[in-house]
């Protein structure tokens, strides 16, 4: 028997600690327990947190904030159904019941913001308790901020009143949170971004596509503008043009970024940031604002692909009559921000549509582009201080930020004197300039001006749609409902609201 | 916690010092030698392997070949002669007698058998809990690869279906219902003690000579936190006592899908006539294929027959063992080939067991088990929906479409005029199925080894170590001349799959056990500890566009698809600790009491051990002066048991919040990696918790010759894991939580039964279970759960089907006016449904959603018949199974009823609705209106899917005739027939297999929440064998 000694002995050596014998921590994934301990885990982290930008600005923001408003409208395809929410955003009909909706647009965005925001929240909470290279660190945090800010700003457009999560959310229970006033979201943007403009570095000496001070103050500035502080919009935006980092390029095509070439250049302060290949971070919106059926011949000579198909569907973002008639005599915005395509596959009698061209750029595969998006460019900074001047009374100083613009375009200086006319003036030119940036819904959102311009759109629509692209087949005109909701905010998502008591 | 952890290890030290310390302890005994013979005593045969025990004592001794034993005895002890089939006898030991001859009278009853319970034995009569058996003996002669298979018809309680006929796939085990929501409900096996974490159907049945089906917690709570879905103890072959046997037993035959039951669909003429019918009835010009229907009668391409073939299937197996002296020693070694019943099927199964234990001496045995094998398996790309599964997409492919071209050759390719609703290219199946490489080969090695001391009387203490290696290398190669999935343009790009998992676990168990009779009173204690580990490592790569298709190396692919690749590692590690007390007085009012603590890695750091506690108490009446001298009532017992399980399938690392670092962004022309959190922690994550009530009775009547065995239980599961939605502001989707509760309870009834015996014999082994579920809760908030056609609801069973009620086809105009329906898409003689919510509009999903609950994929009950004869040297048995009252969600009609003519069709479409005057048979609707109209009975689930799927089926039929004293070499001969799933009948005509449950069809649905969907999967069988069993 006692040969077997050894054996029971080795036996017992498996025994080792209870504790590590059960903790068994994943091997082929990292876990929070184990993340968050150097510099390089939180650049990755806040590298994650752009990441939502991209398909907010895919696939969402235009359909909010642009197709939403009087500049462009959808090609309607009778060949496609299914298509509602993307309608319905266009004109002016989101279905609303007790105060949420069911529209996956509104979902998506509010899912996105707050995904930046549950990131942003992972940093900000365990940063200041790790050791770092105290410059990297105050990059990190500032990123954190301003993205933390800026989807903030996205929701307080959006929707008003939101739940405000601060701190990363670790329980079930601390998944919901109160609604909360818009004064309060805004003030803590405002502290987000206050915070963020001396912690982010110069746009010299941050890597391209970040978030610098510039970006910070710049959408400081816009959050200002909303809330009609105009002399803080002006200080906070002045440093932006002095610091001279920042120019208009020297033609307003080139002020976009092109697939590879042109990005983040002179006067781009903020763009979200796309790359073609197969890495999986490319865009396509270019595609999606295409009218349909369009064929691979057509398709070809915009995108210049190596492999263009044919798209079904029904086009969206389509450049409506009246943004093509915004545009002054001898703009040369306007060449370069619409082109036009004929669809040999089209119902309409005249086959040719509008498509917005500013940001075309050839690339080599189909449906995968790198050209970035432009969130806010040098010109939009100076068209802000030209307004934040005029509604101080500062006419002259508006006027000389504002004819920077003009002259670029062409166009002879403004002749508007006044504040009024200079107010309008302002108005109209952020309409051609930032055509097709998705500001145009947020203009007349915080000017109030919904019901004086959304109504008469509608009516034109309704009185003329085959302007507006509709096909001339019976049946084929705009939906009883269109235009019966013209509220300032989105309704809440109703998948959220499901899951929500607070709303 | 600390303290906590502290005190186990204590107690594991503590029980390690104690066994080592054992080893040094002897013990003495005076005594007398006796010999003797014992005979069976109907034959005056010697018995050998018959069992002698010293009443009272451990002691013990088994007759050899000649019946003779010998064992050391004082004067005055009792010996105890017992032999399997006999009624055991009771000699006292007189001073001075050294030889004592026995006669042991055959016995109608089984209740001396020794019964196999975890970590040990009992005798069938003083089982307290509601544990079943299957031996040897009724496993044979059945042509199946698997040991579920086999069991199919013998288990109360116990819902075995075979979802899919691909070889050693497809078998769905289920004790007393248990599900879960997303954990696992396969139940727990475990082979020689050890609870393995491989394939149970990868062993070889024949291996086997004895399971046990425990089903209430009573009999399982000894295995903690895994026993909640039941657990089957398997044991291997071992010699008998005194003998060496040399066994062959080789067996072959075919296996076919026989016609009747199969889908019908139409055959080319009809299908073009339907095609005509749909032009002509739309008001439309016939294309010109269609024109003429007649032309393609003798040119039927029956797609789904042509992908079948009948197929071969072999088994050989050696079993030699032998148990003489000191050695006990088991060897088998099996062939298993089948070439299965879909082209280019293919499964073998090489497999060898060595079992051995020594006696090293009086006090100490050791054993070692080893159980290499070897599975090959190619099996086409059967199952799937539609477009991924081959099966399912030729059921539909148009029969006038070309299965070889005028040369004889397969065609690669078939698509007609887009003119003809051909919206659709098919490759050629069969080519996709004899060309596209889909193996898995798997090495697995179970072992176990012990050993055992028995320091003194009564007590044993025993250590045991256990491996079990799996090494599974998938490789799966799709040429650029085929596909499986239709639309694909050939040549298409050859992609190539490797898929390596090795997985190790290994168990120690360290167990005491200490047996001892006072007077009437009869204890046994065990205590033991118990540690196990496991870990897989999976390396999957993905590479395509090959230059050429005959070298499929990796090295010869243009790309490595980066998305296709993928290392994994899972690990968990269980420890344990467990105690039993079995107490009996007199034999007749028995109790047990058993704890189990598991430690899992699964669990949240704050919620490590789980306890689960069981007891259950017995009382055999028959035993009381009352019944005792019953001459009907021979037997007679009452047993109540209630416990606590955990089902521990909630996943290796669900309690950690995982960060995802390949969140990667672009900054400039530049990537960077990302990094985020992406799910919740949830430090208090736990097991499944199952509480258990179980009440049974035995009965044994005119001397055990009918005995009847009844259970009722009744159990609530509850934390069970679910993943809660919760508000995505908070950045996260769901929070893994324990959480909700199913009640589930049921009967169980069982007869064995012997008609005639004598020279015919005849036995009956007969069941029937009811088992029922209900929701009770789900998680706070959340009431029910949707799949695509299935509601798991609070308040009603799992898993129901649901969707739309179908009322019938809209009949004429006025029928369609005064009838609630869908605005612009109803019509006449298009599918008619209950407007559930009277709202006067027929609603799908939204607010005014009109889907109810359409039909039950669970029976009313089950049941099981083995019928087994003998006469003289002949023998049979009728094996049959059948299920009452379950549905099926006919799945595949999404495509086979497709009116829009897209796809062949079932032929019931013929006798469709194609006017007021010629409504049909009311099955299908009209179709003109094209898909707006049709859309709503292909697209909208609804009850015209869901159809009665009760069964009852000829398992097996065997016949053998056995040859004796044939020759000095060979002791007997047995020569047999065997038929597998002979006969099925049943209502359900949407396809061969009733039991077909597609519980992952890769729409979005999977698991649990959604049985019961046909979705045309690999046919099962029906295989025609002969054999022959011969022993040496």
């Amino acid at each position: 028997m006692k040969k077997y000694i050894p054996v029971l002995l080795a036996a017992s050596l498996f025994f080792t600690s209870c504790e590590d014998f059960l903790t068994v921590v994943p091997e082929t994934q990292l876990s929070s327990a184990t993340f968050f301990k150097n510099q390089k885990d939180f650049e990755q982290a806040v590298n994650a947190a752009y990441v939502p930008l991209r398909t907010i600005f895919n696939d969402r923001s235009w359909l909010l904030a642009e197709m939403h408003s009087d500049n462009t409208y959808y090609a309607r395809n009778v060949l496609f159904g299914a298509v509602d929410n993307q309608e319905d955003l266009a004109d002016f009909s989101v279905p609303v019941s007790n105060g949420t909706t069911a529209n996956v647009h509104v979902l998506n965005q509010w899912r996105q913001d707050y995904l930046i925001i549950a990131r942003t929240n992972q940093i900000l909470a365990l940063i200041d308790d790790v050791n770092f290279d105290a410059a990297a660190k105050a990059n990190v945090k500032g990123q954190a901020l301003f993205l933390r800010a800026f989807a903030y700003f996205e929701l307080a457009r959006y929707f008003g009143k939101v739940p405000l999560h601060l701190t990363p959310v670790a329980s079930r229970e601390e998944a919901a949170l109160p609604l909360a006033e818009e004064a309060e979201v805004y003030a803590q943007i405002i502290s987000d971004l206050t915070a963020a403009i001396p912690l982010l570095p110069d746009k010299s000496k941050q890597e391209p596509g970040r978030a610098t001070e510039g970006s910070a103050r710049t959408l400081l500035g816009n959050v200002y503008i909303n809330l009609k502080r105009w002399a803080d919009a002006e200080q906070v935006l002045t440093p932006v043009v002095t610091s001279g980092r920042y120019s208009l390029m020297s033609t307003y095509d080139m002020a976009f970024s092109k697939n590879t070439s042109n990005k983040n250049n002179a006067e781009s302060v903020f763009e979200v940031q796309y790359l073609e290949g197969a890495a999986g971070l490319q865009g396509n919106f270019m595609y999606q604002f295409m009218p349909r059926p369009i064929s691979a011949a057509e398709l070809q000579p915009i995108m210049g692909t190596s492999n263009p198909q044919n798209i079904d569907g029904e086009g969206n973002n389509i450049p409506t009559p009246d943004i093509i008639a915004a545009y002054e005599p001898g703009d040369k915005r306007k060449d370069i921000s619409i082109g036009y395509v004929t669809l040999s596959g089209s119902f309409r009698t005249n086959k040719v549509y509008p498509y917005i061209k500013k940001y075309q750029s050839n690339h080599s595969q189909h449906n995968n582009h790198g050209m970035n998006w432009p969130v806010y460019r040098y010109a939009e900074v100076l068209l802000f201080l030209a307004e934040a001047s005029n509604e101080q009374g500062k006419t002259g100083a508006a006027v000389g930020f504002l004819n920077q613009i003009r002259t670029r375009a062409g166009l002879p200086a403004t002749t508007a004197t006044s504040q009024t006319a200079l107010r309008e003036a302002i108005f109209k030119e952020r309409r051609v300039e930032l055509a097709f940036e998705n500001k145009r819904w947020f203009d007349i959102q915080r000017t109030d001006r919904i019901q004086e311009i959304i109504i008469p759109y509608g009516q034109r629509i309704v009185a003329n749609p085959l302007d507006y692209y509709y096909p001339p087949l019976a049946g084929a005109v705009p939906r009883s409902n269109v235009f019966t909701n013209l509220s300032k905010f989105y309704a809440y998502p109703a998948a959220e609201s499901d899951l929500s008591p607070y709303f | 916690m600390n303290n906590h952890y502290l005190s186990k290890i204590k107690a594991r030290f503590l029980g390690f010092l104690f066994l080592m310390l054992s080893v040094s302890m002897v013990s003495y005994g005076q005594s007398q030698t006796v010999r003797g013979v014992v005979r069976s005593a109907p034959d005056n045969e010697p018995v050998p392997g018959a069992l002698v025990l010293v009443k009272g004592t451990q002691k013990g001794s088994v007759t050899d070949i000649d019946g003779s034993f010998t064992i050391d005895a004082n004067p005055g002890q009792i010996l105890v002669i017992s032999f399997v089939g006999y009624t055991s006898k009771e000699v006292p030991v007189v001073a001075g007698q050294t030889n004592i001859n026995v006669n042991l009278d055959l016995s109608m009853s089984d209740l001396s058998e020794v019964v196999v319970v975890g970590y040990g034995s009992q005798i069938k009569k003083e089982v307290t809990g509601a544990i079943q058996t299957v031996n040897e003996a009724e496993l044979k002669d059945l042509p199946v690869s698997s040991v579920a298979q086999k069991l199919q018809g013998r288990l109360a309680g116990v819902q075995i279906n075979q979802t899919t006929g691909k070889p050693g796939q497809g078998m769905n085990v289920r004790i007393r219902g248990q599900l879960s929501v997303t954990g696992g409900s396969d139940p727990l096996y475990v082979v020689d003690g050890f609870p393995i974490t491989g394939d149970i159907n990868q062993i070889n049945p024949d291996e086997i000579s004895d399971i046990s089906v425990l089903k209430d917690a009573a009999s399982t709570s000894l295995y903690g936190s895994r026993a909640a879905n039941g657990v089957v103890l398997i044991t291997t072959k071992k010699g008998k006592a005194g003998q060496t046997n040399v066994n062959l037993n080789v067996w072959t035959g075919f296996q076919t899908v026989p016609d009747k039951g199969r889908l019908e669909m139409m055959n080319a003429e009809e299908f073009a006539q339907f095609k005509k019918e749909y032009y002509e009835d739309a008001g439309q010009a016939v294309p010109e294929v269609f024109q003429n229907p007649s032309q393609y009668r003798d040119k039927n391409n029956d797609w789904y027959d042509a992908m079948l073939q009948t197929a071969p299937i072999t088994s050989y197996n050696l079993t030699v063992t032998s148990n003489k002296e000191r050695v006990n020693t088991a060897i088998i070694a099996g062939v298993f080939d089948q070439k299965g019943v879909v082209v280019n099927t293919d499964y073998q199964r090489y497999s060898l067991r060595m079992n051995t234990d020594y006696q090293v001496s009086d006090k100490v045995n050791i054993g070692v088990n080893v159980a290499p094998n070897y599975v090959y398996d190619n099996t086409p790309r059967t199952d799937g929906t539609r477009g991924t599964g081959i099966l399912f997409n030729a059921l539909h492919t148009w029969p006038v479409m070309p299965i070889f071209d005028e040369q004889g050759e397969l065609t690669f390719f078939n698509r007609f005029p887009s003119n003809t609703g051909n919206i659709f290219a098919y490759p050629n199946w069969v080519r996709s199925a004899q060309e596209i490489i889909n193996e898995t080969k798997q090495t697995n090695v179970l072992a176990n080894t012990y050993a055992e001391w028995r320091p003194i009387p009564g007590l044993s203490i025993k250590s045991t170590f256990n491996a079990e290696i799996g090494n599974s290398r998938f490789f799966s190669f799709n040429p650029s001349t085929a596909t499986s999935a239709i639309n694909v343009a050939i040549p298409t790009v050859a992609v190539s799959v490797r898929d390596d998992i090795e997985t190790f676990s290994w168990l120690n168990e360290n167990i005491v056990t200490y047996r001892k009779s006072i007077q009437d009173h009869s204890f046994e204690l065990l205590g033991g500890l118990s540690n196990q580990q496991f870990r897989s490592d999976r390396t999957r790569i993905q590479a395509d566009t090959y230059a050429d298709d005959r070298l499929p190396t990796i090295q010869g692919a243009i790309n490595v698809n980066r998305g296709g690749t993928l290392s994994d590692v899972a690990e968990w590690s269980l420890t344990s600790i467990f105690s039993r007390l079995t107490y009996n007085y007199k034999g007749k009012y028995l109790l047990t009491a058993s704890v189990r603590g598991d430690g899992s890695s699964r669990f949240g750091s704050q919620n490590r051990w789980g306890v689960f506690p069981s007891t259950s108490v017995g009382w055999v009446l028959s035993d009381e002066g009352f019944l005792q001298n019953n001459k009907t009532v021979s037997f007679a017992k009452i047993r109540a048991s209630f416990g606590v399980t955990g089902n521990n399938n909630i996943g290796n690392y669900t309690q950690y919040a995982l960060v995802n670092n390949t969140i990667n962004a672009a900054f400039g022309n530049n990537v960077v990696s990302g990094a985020a959190v992406t799910s919740l922690d949830n430090p208090n994550l736990g097991w499944e918790t199952t509480s258990q009530f179980d009440l049974g009775f035995d009965l044994g009547f005119l001397d055990d010759r009918i005995q009847f065995t009844y259970d009722f239980y009744t159990k609530n599961t509850t934390n069970l894991l679910f993943a809660v939605q919760i508000p995505q502001e908070s950045g996260f989707t769901n929070f893994n939580d324990n959480i909700g509760e199913i009640k589930f309870w049921g009967h169980e009834f069982a007869i064995n039964a012997t008609p005639v015996t004598g020279s015919f014999t005849w036995s009956i082994n007969a069941n029937l279970s009811i088992n029922r579920n209900e929701v009770i809760s789900l998680a706070d908030g959340i009431d029910r759960v949707y799949g695509s056609w299935h509601i798991t609801q609070v308040g009603k069973p799992f898993g129901q089907f649901y969707g739309l009620q179908k009322l019938g086809n809209y009949a004429n105009a006025e029928d369609l006016a005064n009838s609630p329906k869908i605005p612009g898409r109803s019509t006449v003689g298009s599918i008619k449904l209950k407007d559930v919510n009277g709202d006067g509009v027929i609603t799908f999903g939204g607010d005014n959603d009109d889907r109810t609950i359409i039909g039950n994929p669970f029976p009313d009950f089950i049941y099981g018949l083995v019928n087994n004869f003998r006469y003289k040297k002949f023998d049979a048995s009728i094996t049959a199974s059948g299920s009452q009252g379950n549905e099926v969600y006919m799945r595949h009609l999404f495509s086979t009823a497709n009116l829009d003519g897209v796809f062949n069709m079932v032929r019931r479409a013929k006798d469709r609705f194609r006017s007021p005057e010629n409504p049909g048979e009311g099955i299908f609707g009209t179709t003109v209106g094209g898909g707006n109209v049709t859309g709503v009975e292909r697209d909208w689930p609804n009850s015209n899917f869901v159809w009665d799927a009760s069964y009852f089926t000829i398992r097996n039929i065997t016949v053998g005739y056995t040859f004796t004293n044939l020759s000095k070499t060979v002791k007997s001969a047995r020569l047999y027939f065997s038929g597998q799933n002979m006969w099925v009948f049943t209502p359900y005509w949407g396809g061969s297999n009733p039991e077909v449950s597609n519980q992952n069809n890769g729409q979005g649905d999977g698991g649990n929440l959604s049985p019961g969907v046909d979705l045309a999967p690999y046919p099962v069988p029906r295989s025609i064998t002969f054999g022959a069993n011969i022993t040496f």
